[in-house]
């Protein structure tokens, strides 16, 4: 097979290039007709001959309308990103995106409607895989309901009140007291009795011939108020404790005889008298309404066994005389001072 | 030339056909051993131009039916075409169809032929 030379190919592309053949279609076409020259120089043309040949089945219109089909061919398959970026940068990004756009939409739609849909459903999710928990459960769900509350208050039945027994009654002889009056105007009976009369009757308003035995003055018996009939005990309450009362309580006999006493009983602690310790300590106590001492602690004390010694002889001590307050003996709390002193 | 014209008028129609087929037996061919094919199995009754041959070749490849690939031969780019799975699904079916049609157009044909025997 004869092989076209280089030249002549030249020739034959120049020629379809000249006729505006789209470059696209171009080695295709020059091959077919290099193949068809090669035939024709094979059957022994002459090459001016073959082209010739060539150009007559090739004319200029026929390669037109091939440009013309195949730019419409491609229009087809093009996108408008194609038409948008044609003869610009592709590889500069921008037509990627574009390109990717579609496929890149739909994920992200996909993603976030999963995403959401995950976010929505994930509390009843939750319902579902944690177990409702039962009613024996330590933490449960109580309903409140409204609960109307009436007194039931029903009057205790009356107590009924006895009537007062008439007492065992004294013999009691009329003791009137006398007005000064002249003598002309004195009445005779109005005698006063005599001590004989009151050896076995009482001076009362009537002479009332009762049991002598009796010598007892008994008030009359208060009538109870009727209609309440209860008898309200009244609480026995504790004794307040005072502080500072109006009549202090004291040592029974005086303060001569405490500091006798002291002496008597406090025992300097080796301890403290082998340490030089000495000092005061406050002694805190309540001497009660009976004058009885409690409640002993130390307020401030100075250590080495003073502190223990000092309320050891305060337990000691007999009962005080109680400290009053409007009269009445109270509980008052008292703070004594015992000094220790080395002679 | 003036046969050749009638026969492009019918050869047209059926270029689509013409071209599955041969791809079918022949595997891949490119554009200018097409028309030899054709020019030498019908005795040149049938003569392609390469101005109606390769706006179908695109076509058909356009379509999914032909796949390309350049081979350099003699220092020119030489386009090979050959059939797609779907293509070769098409070539059986078009040729089946256009066998259909010729019976059809024989039977069209025919009764004139016997009446004049």
């Amino acid at each position: 097979m004869k092989r076209l030379q280089e030249n002549r190919i030249e020739l034959l592309s120049n020629y379809l290039k000249k006729n505006g053949l789209s470059p696209e279609l171009l080695p295709e076409i020059l091959d077919h007709l290099a193949c068809e020259a090669e035939e024709r120089l094979w059957d022994g043309d002459s090459f001016e001959r073959a082209f010739s040949g060539i150009v007559e089945t090739a004319d200029p219109d026929t390669l037109q309308i091939l440009s013309v089909e195949h730019n419409h061919l491609l229009a087809m398959e093009k996108t408008l990103n194609d038409i948008v970026f044609e003869g610009r940068n592709k590889s500069y990004g921008a037509y990627q995106l574009r390109k990717g756009y579609n496929s890149t939409m739909q994920r992200s739609v996909l993603l976030g409607v999963t995403f959401f849909l995950l976010i929505m459903l994930l509390p009843n999710l939750y319902a579902r895989l944690v177990p409702e928990p039962e009613i024996d459960d330590i933490g449960f769900e109580v309903k409140l309901t409204t609960v109307d509350i009436k007194p039931d208050v029903t009057p205790p039945p009356p107590v009924p009140v006895e009537p007062p027994k008439a007492e065992p009654q004294p013999s009691t002889k009329k003791f009137v007291s006398y007005d000064v009056l002249p003598d002309d105007m004195v009445m005779e009976e109005a005698v006063p009795p005599t001590i004989e009369d009151l050896q076995h009757a009482l001076p009362g308003q009537e002479t009332v011939e009762g049991i002598s035995d009796i010598m007892d003055i008994a008030p009359p018996a208060a009538e109870a108020p009727a209609g309440k009939g209860r008898v309200i005990e009244a609480k026995t309450t504790e004794e307040e404790t005072f502080i500072a009362v109006e009549q202090a309580p004291a040592y029974a006999g005086g303060n001569a005889a405490m500091a006798e006493f002291l002496r008597k009983n406090l025992k300097y602690p080796t301890q403290a008298s082998r340490a030089n310790i000495q000092g005061r300590v406050f002694v805190s106590f309540i001497v009660g309404s009976d004058g009885k001492i409690e409640d002993v602690h130390t307020l401030k004390g100075i250590g080495f066994g003073c502190d223990e010694e000092a309320e050891r002889v305060i337990k000691l001590m007999p009962n005080w005389k109680a400290g009053r307050q409007s009269g009445n003996p109270v509980r008052v709390r008292f703070n004594l001072p015992i000094v220790f002193q080395i002679d | 030339m003036d046969t050749n014209t009638t026969s492009n008028e019918y050869v047209r129609g059926t270029l689509k056909t013409i071209v599955l087929n041969l791809l079918a037996e022949e595997k891949r061919m490119y554009g200018y051993e097409i028309t030899q094919e054709v020019k030498e199995r019908t005795g040149g009754a049938i003569a392609l131009t390469f101005g109606a041959l390769y706006p179908v070749l695109h076509k058909l490849e356009q379509e999914g039916l032909l796949v390309t690939e350049s081979v350099e031969v003699d220092g020119r780019l030489r386009k090979y075409y050959s059939l797609t799975t779907p293509g070769n699904e098409a070539a059986r079916a078009k040729t089946n169809d256009l066998e259909r049609f010729v019976d059809a157009i024989r039977l069209l044909l025919a009764p004139k032929i016997m009446a004049t025997e």
